[in-house]
């Protein structure tokens, strides 16, 4: 009888191990709009997939992505190990949305409202994940835009006072103008990944480091 | 009444405790704003719900500093007005600090508007209340103009006790000394501030990340004639 109930107890813990090791870990791509967020998570996907289905269309207007949206159970091998990971790409977070700026992306009126009004819906939504429902952060910064914003101190400071584990890429070094140094001085405390997520530059270092902060 | 649940009609008081976990009426969660003008300032808000325990507030204030910092890096400028911030705050500044704007912002109201009692700010829970009733009149003027700050309507409880207080203080020492040098910049900083997020005119949107972060609840629909749906958390702070 104890030899039955040990028994048992032995493989319900071996099961609980096998189902956390298992169990993804859910990364948020954060950042401002138009920082490549979405290209990067149709990167990660396409790679790392068999269908390589885009998580979203990608696009030059901001606010393009205005609802969360996840990819789940993505494997990603690294020396041999698997890590998975379930991705969620983020609206870009901002402080301000005006549907005057997408007048100028030939939008009528009525649309850029509209475009407006759901960006700043999508802005709700992304901190509310972040408040509930993610493990890990890969916070997305456009290497050719200055670093030291409001939003993007807010952000880094909300995810280190919660803990959570950050990756901070600094995207489009395939652009003249972009400065990964400017960057690392921004957020000397973290990991700064250079990339293109667009060309795919740097990428493996990339799989490196997520498989090291999230696995 | 400003509010009133879309489905069935049933009209609710501002801040009140029913519409948060739902009509009771007919279930709904999809309320519709209606200013109800200068009648609601004289009207105390229903009774305000206990101070949640402040569950955030490390959070709130690592951030909150580090925003501070770089406001003042970004514009030098304003670092006068960042130090007369901290006067009025006794405790930890930050978590306070969006209230307080939010509390100054409804300063824009003449003073004659403003509850007379200052005992009225002595206690947490009633800073809930004089907050939304000295913001009522400013929330009309602005749907004169368009602009609303719609997340006062789906009012819920007052963060934390330490922030009402510092609420309290800021309020008070700001009705005794008006005339206090560098106040307008204070003013103009903390208007720049203001609860989750503001409707200037329908297009045109500014949010607080801090308070979206911090809220529960979570707007997932904002329409440009005075709608919202907001979430509403299976547990109400228990």
């Amino acid at each position: 009888m104890g030899l039955l109930t040990g028994l048992r107890s032995s493989i319900s813990r071996a099961a609980s191990t096998l189902f956390s090791d298992e169990e993804p870990k859910r990364i948020g791509i954060y950042g401002p709009p138009n920082a490549g967020k979405t290209t990067l998570s149709n990167r990660i996907v396409r790679d790392w997939t068999e269908h390589g289905d885009a998580v979203g269309p990608e696009s030059h207007i901001p606010h393009e992505t205005r609802r969360a949206r996840r990819r789940e159970n993505i494997e990603i091998e690294r020396d041999g190990k698997t890590v998975t990971i379930d991705v969620v790409d983020t609206p870009g977070v901002t402080t301000k949305v005006d549907y005057t700026e997408f007048l100028e992306h030939d939008m009528e009126k009525e649309d850029a409202v509209r475009r407006s009004r759901e960006a700043t819906e999508g802005v709700a939504e992304a901190m509310h994940w972040l408040r509930e429902d993610v493990d890990g952060v890969i916070y997305v910064l456009d290497s050719t835009t200055d670093p030291f914003t409001q939003v993007n101190t807010m952000l880094i400071g909300i995810i280190e006072s919660q803990d959570l584990p950050v990756l901070i890429l600094a995207n489009k070094i395939d652009l003249e103008d972009s400065s990964v140094q400017r960057i690392r001085n921004a957020f000397p405390q973290h990991e700064t990944i250079p990339l293109s997520a667009l060309e795919g530059d740097n990428m493996d270092e990339v799989y490196d480091n997520i498989a090291e902060y999230f696995g | 009444m400003p509010h009133q649940c879309t489905d069935c009609g049933q009209g609710f008081d501002d801040g009140s405790k029913e519409m948060l976990s739902g009509c009771p009426n007919c279930g709904g969660t999809k309320f519709q704003y209606k200013p109800a003008g200068a009648s609601t300032v004289d009207t105390p808000a229903e009774p305000p719900e206990p101070p949640e325990p402040a569950v955030d507030s490390t959070v709130a204030r690592t951030v909150g500093n580090a925003a501070t910092a770089v406001r003042d890096l970004v514009s030098p400028s304003s670092t006068s007005a960042s130090t007369e911030e901290d006067v009025p705050t006794s405790g930890s500044p930050t978590p306070a600090e969006d209230h307080a704007q939010a509390s100054a912002r409804s300063e824009v109201v003449s003073p004659d508007e403003l509850p007379p009692a200052p005992d009225r700010f002595r206690s947490a829970p009633q800073m809930d209340d004089s907050a939304e009733t000295t913001h009522s009149p400013l929330e009309s003027k602005e749907e004169q103009d368009e602009a609303t700050d719609i997340s006062r309507n789906p009012s819920v409880s007052p963060p934390d006790s330490t922030a009402s207080d510092e609420v309290a203080s800021s309020a008070d020492s700001e009705d005794d000394q008006p005339s206090r040098p560098g106040l307008s910049e204070l003013r103009k900083e903390l208007n720049d501030q203001f609860e989750s997020i503001r409707v200037v005119e329908p297009g045109q949107y500014e949010l607080n990340l801090m308070e979206l972060y911090d809220r529960e609840e979570y707007i997932i629909a904002l329409q440009e004639d005075g709608k919202y749906t907001i979430q509403v958390p299976e547990r109400w702070n228990d």
